[in-house]
């Protein structure tokens, strides 16, 4: 695999359960604090509750109220899109005199899942066309294009919940290959009943608040949110002599051709995603300064993962944010990329909260408190229903 | 018909075994790996036909591990857990 | 950017199996129609529907390998399937070979019976087999599995611009060397919601007839199927030309830069809303055609325009668009004509000013 040319990242935003922007969770995972609750917004006919980590609705921008014309989806696509632009110095004049392409990932947000709707026609009922309008307009990166007006490349990824990974790959490369002179890259998922019940249904769910790598963990929480990345041209961030935040150094991604649902046990697909990343990004392991891994806290994802970082990235301190965010699918790649430009840059990671105990089928164990982190270099990586791997490698800025 | 059958033709319908009859089940074949060949898909898709069929929950894969082992396997549980 | 030869087809639709049945369907310049029940309860109100056999999936894979593959699936592994077998590619090693899916709105019957199971039986008989083939990409994880590919693997979901978008991902993945091939496709199932939905927003409609070029009324027929494509960075001898451009953006910005010349394939397919945007884009006195009325109205139609106009270049001929007219407003229709080195271009757009093209030409 050759060497690819890094993109620069000039900004980044996110909400999620663990806070508002990008700083407030970061704050947050620091303090390590966390609150999964049974949902709040919907309900369901299961006795046992499930913890998830939802959004509360003081955490979205006041100028962005709820649209009921616009999925919850693209509402935090939108939010996390707003902080990111702030970040990166670029207002809505200098966007739109550029070329601006969109690339967000996501799951809830491209299904046509309203469950109210579907009720009502199969009864024979003539159910009202509001839910359908709002489905078709509401395709993420088309939303973002649009809130933004902005007339570049788009494209919604929808690779389950290796998307946030898979966009930001996808738009590094559409920025090397001269597509557009910006790109807005990340995921964003809303919790519903239909994820809810179906990774229920998967006995993938945990009742307890997650313990990703734990010996005793029992599956994931779900939980939503969104983050965004602005990726310029070189000629742009010189231009307005901007300073760079992180780079995308290399993307690699891979599909273990195996099952719909169990990785892979040997998890070669993985190792061939981060090899490509890597060899993309001309780095070797021992310059890895950590590692954010999927980490879900379902037995077959950790134990199949873990072993894989402990074989080819032994000694890296490594840690999973959801226990902080909870799984949120197609927004988490995007969410963790963001996590690991901000550890970067302050040269720590937070302990990977709800690990205690070793699993001995793992045999690595994530970091148990803040740990300062040396180098410049550190990757993120998700793996997906479906078999697909998807790792981004992410480089220390100027900030 | 008894449980054994409504479990076989349960196995055959929704799990769409389309080149196999309930007759050809054995009830002492085992339903994962060999035998019927089912996977982990199968077994969590199994849990939510018990529900479904029987009416009897399984709290987790342990439970449902043994008593998925066979036709009779899964009759027997199933008569276990009615009886309360 | 490189150009991208196309080396194999594979097709699925309306109009039968395969390329031959395409080109057949082209000749013929109709195909017939189904009626489906639009609403569950009153099936006295139909619609006409243009629908895909997977029948034919059978002849790769046996009934037990396949029994949990959804419809929306196997259309897509039918299509991957054909494509390859087009390519000579099939027995081989795909490692090399990137899988990228394109559909409009996703595994939407797969859904929908997911929430059946929920709607009868209660939350707790929700069936993980649906919902894990309701997630959009299990059809490119299907064609991973059941072909070995363990190569990159991206499903793309955007309504109309769904096509043109994977197929900018599939240019940049051998641009770069990634991969040595990539098998785009392109997906859209029917489903009783989506005729439903046809009913409401348009009405049932007296006719049967698609007539694309009339922007002044509704007369989409709903379609489904799967329309793929092996495509390789190596300028091999390819009898389906190469792709030379492939863009999309939004008529509030830039309008593409075409070549003169180009013969413009129409993603017009009877939905009057969008034809304002096609007036736009192609100019005056260009050369146009349209064949939707062979595979109906779906996302993810563009596809197909696709492989037609690749027969096209392998053929020599542009068909006839089906319907016969010769002209189309301000437009000339292409019938018959030799392509003459032109570019063709697959030109879709959506309702809300949003355009997507692939360009396609003879190998050099």
């Amino acid at each position: 695999m050759s060497r690819s040319a890094p993109v620069a990242v000039t900004g980044a935003g996110c909400i999620c359960a663990a806070g508002a922007t990008l700083p407030g969770c970061v704050e947050s995972m620091f303090g390590g604090s966390r609150q999964p609750l049974p949902p709040v917004r919907f309900s369901t006919g299961h006795s046992v509750k499930y913890p998830v980590f939802e959004v509360p609705e003081e955490f979205f921008p006041p100028e962005l109220p709820e649209d009921e014309r616009l999925s919850r989806t693209s509402r935090l696509a939108i939010a996390a899109t707003m902080e990111a632009l702030g970040d990166a110095g670029l207002d809505l004049v200098q966007l739109r005199s550029m070329r601006v392409g969109v690339c967000i990932g996501t799951t809830v947000g491209s299904a046509m899942n309203n469950e109210e709707f579907y009720r009502e026609y199969r009864r024979g009922g003539r159910p009202d066309m509001s839910p359908i309008e709002r489905f078709l307009r509401s395709n993420p990166a088309a939303s973002v294009a649009r809130h933004f007006g902005l007339t570049g490349p788009v494209q919604t990824v929808v690779n389950a919940c290796a998307s946030g990974t898979d966009a930001i790959g996808v738009a590094a490369s559409w920025i090397r290959g001269g597509l557009c002179d910006i790109a807005l890259a990340g995921g964003a998922d809303e919790l519903c009943r239909v994820t809810y019940n179906g990774f229920i249904s998967l006995m993938i769910s945990s009742n307890e608040p997650v313990r990703p790598f734990d010996l005793d963990r029992k599956g994931l929480n779900l939980g939503e949110g969104a983050a965004v990345m602005v990726l310029e041209t070189d000629n742009v961030v010189e231009g307005r002599k901007r300073k760079k935040r992180s780079w995308v150094l290399g993307y690699g991604s891979s599909c273990d051709a195996y099952h719909l649902t169990a990785p892979k046990p040997d998890g070669a697909g993985l190792r061939q995603a981060i090899r490509e990343a890597m060899d993309a990004g001309g780095c070797k392991p021992d310059e890895i300064a950590f590692v954010n891994a999927h980490g879900t806290g379902t037995p077959d994802n950790d134990r199949v993962e873990g072993r894989v970082i402990a074989e080819i990235l032994p000694d890296i301190p490594f840690l999973s944010t959801k226990g902080f965010t909870g799984h949120t699918l197609g927004a988490a790649g995007a969410i963790e990329a963001a996590f690991t430009v901000a550890c970067l840059e302050a040269g720590r990671v937070p302990a990977s909260i709800g690990f205690e105990t070793t699993d001995p089928e793992v045999s690595a164990r994530p970091v148990t408190e803040t740990t300062t982190v040396n180098g410049g270099v550190a990757i993120s990586q998700s793996l997906a229903f479906g078999g697909n791997n998807a790792v981004i490698v992410l480089g220390k800025g100027e900030r | 018909m008894s449980n054994k059958e409504k479990i076989k033709k349960m196995l055959v319908e929704e799990l769409n075994l389309e080149e196999i009859t309930s007759r050809e089940i054995k009830d002492d074949a085992p339903l994962f790996g060999e035998g019927l060949g089912l996977d982990s898909l199968d077994a969590v898709e199994l849990v939510v036909l018990v529900q479904k069929h029987f009416g009897i929950e399984i709290k987790d894969m342990e439970e449902g591990r043994s008593a998925f082992e066979s036709v009779n396997a899964l009759a027997e549980f199933i008569e276990k857990r009615s009886r309360g | 950017m490189r150009r991208v030869a196309v080396q194999g087809i594979g097709v699925v639709g309306g109009f039968g199996c395969g390329v031959d049945a395409l080109a057949r369907a082209l000749t013929e310049g109709h195909v017939p129609v189904s009626r489906v029940a639009s609403i569950p309860s009153d099936g006295t109100v139909s619609l006409p529907a243009l629908l895909a056999d997977t029948a034919p999936l059978e002849k790769f894979f046996s009934k037990r390998a396949i029994r949990r593959i959804d419809h929306f699936s196997r259309l897509s592994l039918l299509g991957a399937c054909l494509a390859l077998t087009d390519a000579g590619l099939f027995d081989s090693g795909l490692e090399r070979m990137g899988v990228i899916v394109a559909s409009g709105y996703g595994a939407m019957q797969t859904t929908f019976d997911f929430l059946d199971t929920v709607i009868d039986d209660g939350d707790i008989c929700a069936s993980p087999t649906h919902f894990s083939g309701s997630v959009h990409n299990a059809a490119a994880a299907h064609i991973a599995m059941q072909l070995k590919a363990t190569g990159p693997n991206l499903t793309v979901s955007q309504f109309e611009m769904s096509f043109a978008s994977a197929m900018l991902t599939a240019r940049l993945w051998l641009q770069e060397g990634r991969v040595d091939r990539v098998l785009l496709g392109a997906v859209d199932e029917y489903c009783g919601v989506l005729g439903y939905c046809r009913e409401r927003f348009f009405g049932t409609g007296p006719d049967e007839i698609m007539k694309p070029f009339d922007f002044t009324r509704h007369s989409a027929i709903v379609g489904e199927g799967a329309a793929f494509f092996v495509l390789s960075a190596v300028e091999e001898d390819t009898c389906y030309g190469t792709i030379i451009d492939a863009g999309l953006g939004n008529l509030s910005g830039d309008t593409p830069a075409l070549p003169e010349e180009t013969i413009f394939f129409l993603g017009a397919d009877g939905h009057g809303r969008c034809g304002i945007h096609y007036k736009t884009i192609v100019p005056d006195g260009a050369s146009v055609a349209a064949y939707a009325p062979l595979y109906g109205s779906l996302p993810t139609g563009q596809a197909f325009d696709l492989a037609i106009a690749a027969l096209s270049v392998r053929d020599g001929r542009i068909p006839a668009s089906p319907g016969g007219a010769m002209v189309a407003g301000q437009w000339k229709v292409a019938a018959n004509e030799k392509p003459d080195g032109r570019a063709l271009c697959c030109l879709k757009t959506d309702s809300s000013g949003g355009f997507g093209y692939i360009t396609i030409k003879e190998a050099a």
